[in-house]
């Protein structure tokens, strides 16, 4: 009995014992480096040079929203758990939001999206073009439509509002984009400049018609975007460079095709044998390789007028709306010239090569991320927003995802990556 | 007769011991010696160990149990810094069993309710996970009525009748945001049914020393008519009706068991048991809507589980005429492939650990209580059709307790 009193006891303190051990050791544990060390590089005072995509525009426009989850500013938050310090942006003020105005989805009828204009309120008083100047530091320099070309030419710095925006009176006109990225004290650097260079002529159908719709030549680029490299590791920074990606890998390009034209065409007449292009060679029928900019669907000129817009060789789609196979086998040559510069020079200078163009390319092909499905189409896609080119939130954390992993296998850092669940898609109306 | 059956066991092949959504808390005795015990006739839980062993218990009995089940699951994504736990959700596994006989006669009968599959897992609306999962509750319950006969003094049959009233409940968040940034939902909720049965055959030696085999069906589940509700804005409604129902199956997967029961003293008994669960016929999880649309296609979700194997050793001393104690190890293999593993059953290889207590105050009432750990190994994935790509880590504890009464 007495054994039996003790066995109790024994066993009452051993489940007491257990419990107490269960409390303590319920958590599972997880052990990751992430977070942990900056390996060999510095990111303490960080600067983003680039364009659009670095600014953060987005549905067509630059506004604060978009702003915010730039890529640059998602992997400077990112980098603050291993040495990163502050980040400064010229963001729009709260008041000005809307900055130059965007797009905004505002219904889908039998799965067609509407596009509604949301007006920009950020800009200088009697102007539609000037923004509100933004002073004070700023380490986000991306630049919508900047290029390396023109990163070279003073003028622009008073041609481009946004970047117009940044500078001082004296600066306008006068200050070259060169100039506008050294002198920062900057530890680290990104670097993702170039895509307008080809995309600037791609999306205005293969037709130069001013500097901004140029194709670089291939030696010029190189020689230019050495010295840029040069400038920003003039101290011996450590930094990252993106690739540009292949023009054909936005839904700007494969939103209108010319086999859904030709089926509009016919459901209305249904004598339409073709859908007619003029190209540098030519008028032609149009066949599947040959691709329509994005706007040429909201343009209204499709089948219009007495000789049917498009439809009638007499009448071709013009030359500036479609980017032709020619065309594109041009431009895809350029991508592929300006890209292999990118990498000899980051390679010699020792720098971590984000390679967009290859990911890109998956994105297009569709990839599933952390149980989201993306790809390149237009507004279902869920990585480029409703400008066609530029990405949504959810974008930009992939891409700033790929330039974490990047730097770290570059480095040896351990920046933790971004949760792209996070970041939204498009924004589809309630109604 | 012993001869064939030891050559039996000797050419089995290697036991893989499946987990996947099995719940192995079917009695509060077998739970202490980690799950063991299919060849001991212990108690009215035999009904589900090895009906072939009900006939050889000595007594009528009735009892019932619950073990509350704390699933402790972790996920780290690849490259991050940041832990996400599951919520604390108590999944409530139960058995009650019943088993009479007249006195000193060859048959008894038995009935016994439990759930051997089942999940509970919460991870919350927030998680990164969630568009490949925010939570699932899958509830499988057996109602089993059963015959032993006792076919010499010392071999007895048996074999029951399974049936399964399942329940299941699948959320996740849909990658289309509403105007204000939040993700679309989606829960999938139904019910369903199935059948199967569970034989065994239960020997005992000269030597006292037990086998058994058990073989417990298949019981592919089938839903239908489930509901399918899709929370998305409404400019995609037309592509996500309302009202929308589906049909989906499924396959509980079959068991076979080989158990030895050896007597070490006249107060102890060891007892080893042998699984091997037949998760191949997880092949997929398929949802078969009523109404398709161009974005709402029936899914088919490649799962690909291969076999699962258990090795469990459990013992139990009577340690006086009311008190007795019991532990157990076991080891379980995954059937869950590289690729595969979800975050509604992130499998894994798993150690089990169990202690237990059972204590009879007069002849006719038994109190019994157990304590259950799984610690399922951490298993760095990336999931084939998802893209979820991160490690999971998982720890189980089941305290339980039952009450019987005997006569």
């Amino acid at each position: 009995m007495v054994g039996e009193i003790n066995m109790k006891k024994y066993i009452l303190n051993s489940f007491i014992a257990a419990t107490i051990l269960f409390a303590a050791s319920c958590k599972p544990e997880i052990e990751t480096p992430a977070g942990t060390s900056a390996g060999q590089a510095n990111f303490s005072k960080y600067i983003a040079v680039g364009n659009s995509l670095t600014a953060g525009f987005a549905d067509g426009g630059l506004y604060l929203d978009g702003q915010k989850v730039a890529y640059p500013n998602l992997l400077a938050a990112q980098m603050s758990t291993v040495g990163g310090g502050a980040f400064t942006s010229p963001f729009f003020a709260d008041a000005q939001a809307n900055g130059s105005g965007y797009l905004n989805l505002s219904a889908l009828v039998n799965g067609s999206p509407t596009l509604t204009p949301v007006a920009g309120n950020a800009f200088r008083q009697g102007s539609s073009v000037f923004l509100t100047k933004y002073s004070g530091e700023v380490q986000n320099l991306g630049i919508p439509g900047m290029r390396v070309d023109l990163a070279f030419a003073a003028p622009y710095s008073a041609a481009n509002p946004y970047f117009e925006r940044l500078l001082t009176d004296t600066q306008v006109g006068t200050t070259t984009y060169f100039q506008f990225i050294q002198g920062r004290n900057h530890s680290f650097f990104s670097l993702w400049l170039g895509n307008n260079d080809a995309l600037g002529w791609a999306t205005n159908g293969g037709v130069t018609s001013d500097a901004t719709n140029v194709l670089t030549d291939k030696a010029t680029f190189s020689m230019l975007y050495s010295n840029l490299i040069n400038a920003l590791t003039a101290g011996g920074q450590k930094g990252v460079v993106g690739t540009i990606p292949d023009v054909t890998a936005v839904p700007y390009f494969n939103t209108v095709t010319v086999s859904a034209l030709l089926a509009a065409a016919k459901a209305i007449n249904p004598a339409a044998v073709a859908v007619f292009i003029q190209t540098g060679a030519g008028v032609r029928a149009a066949t599947s390789e040959d691709l329509i900019r994005l706007p040429f669907q909201s343009a209204g000129l499709f089948g219009t007028g007495a000789i049917p817009y498009g439809l009638d060789p007499r009448n071709p789609i013009a030359n500036n709306w479609v980017l032709d196979k020619d065309e594109i086998i041009r431009v895809k040559d350029y991508v592929n010239s300006y890209n292999s510069s990118i990498k000899s020079l980051a390679n010699s200078k020792g720098l971590a090569v984000a390679d967009t163009y290859t990911y890109l390319n998956m994105v297009k092909a569709g990839i599933a991320i952390q149980g989201i499905n993306i790809n390149s189409a237009f507004i279902t896609g869920g990585a480029f927003s409703l400008d066609g080119v530029h990405l949504t939130p959810r974008g930009n954390a992939v891409i700033a995802n790929v330039f974490i992993d990047a730097i770290n296998s570059k480095y040896s850092s351990t920046i933790p990556t971004i949760d792209i669940t996070k970041y939204r898609g498009v924004k589809f109306p309630d109604k | 007769m012993r001869k064939l059956l030891l050559s039996l066991l000797l050419s089995a092949p290697l036991w893989v011991l499946g987990q996947g959504f099995q719940v192995n808390l079917q009695g509060q005795k077998q739970i202490g010696m980690a799950g063991a015990g299919s060849a001991l006739a212990l108690d009215e839980a035999s009904v589900f160990f090895n009906p072939g062993a009900v006939t050889f218990l000595e007594k009528n009995s009735i009892s019932a149990g619950v073990n509350p089940l704390l699933f402790k699951s972790a996920f780290k994504q690849n490259g991050s810094n940041i832990t996400e736990n599951v919520k604390n959700k108590i999944a409530p596994p139960f058995e009650a069993y019943a088993v009479w006989g007249p006195k000193s006669n060859k048959w008894k009968l038995g009935l016994g309710v439990y759930t051997p599959f089942g999940g509970l897992v919460d991870w919350g609306n927030d998680w990164s996970g969630r568009y490949a999962l925010t939570s699932l509750n899958l509830k499988a319950i057996y109602f089993q009525p059963t015959l032993s006969v006792k076919i010499t003094d010392r071999i007895g049959i048996g074999a029951g009748f399974v049936y399964n009233h399942g329940d299941v409940n699948l959320q996740r968040a849909l990658p289309v945001n509403y105007p204000d940034g939040r993700s679309g939902h989606a829960t999938l909720e139904g019910t369903g049914s199935g059948y199967g049965w569970n034989a065994g055959l239960y020997i005992n030696t000269l030597s006292n020393v037990t086998f058994a085999v058990v073989h417990k069906s298949k019981v592919v589940t089938k839903l239908e008519g489930g509901t399918a509700t899709f929370d998305v804005p409404e400019s995609l409604r037309s592509s996500f009706p309302a009202g929308n129902t589906f049909n989906a199956e499924l396959p509980l997967p079959s068991t076979t068991t080989l158990g030895i029961g050896i007597p070490l003293s006249k107060s102890t008994t060891l007892a080893f048991d042998a699984s091997w669960v037949q998760w191949r016929i997880y092949k997929e999880l398929a949802f078969d809507y009523a109404v398709n649309t161009p974005a709402l296609a029936d899914t088919k979700s490649a799962r690909n589980y291969r076999d699962g194997s258990s090795f469990k050793l459990g013992v139990n001393h009577k340690a006086s005429e009311k008190v007795s104690l019991r532990a157990g190890v076991g080891y379980a293999f995954s059937p869950v492939q590289d690729g595969y593993v979800t975050p509604e059953a992130p499998d894994a290889n798993r150690y089990i650990l169990s202690a237990g207590i059972g204590y009879a105050p007069t002849s006719r009432f038994e109190v019994n209580a157990s304590f259950f750990f799984e610690d399922v190994q951490s298993r760095k994935q990336k999931n084939i059709e998802t893209g979820l790509d991160g490690t999971f880590k998982t720890l189980v504890y089941a305290p339980g307790l039952s009450l019987t009464y005997k006569w």
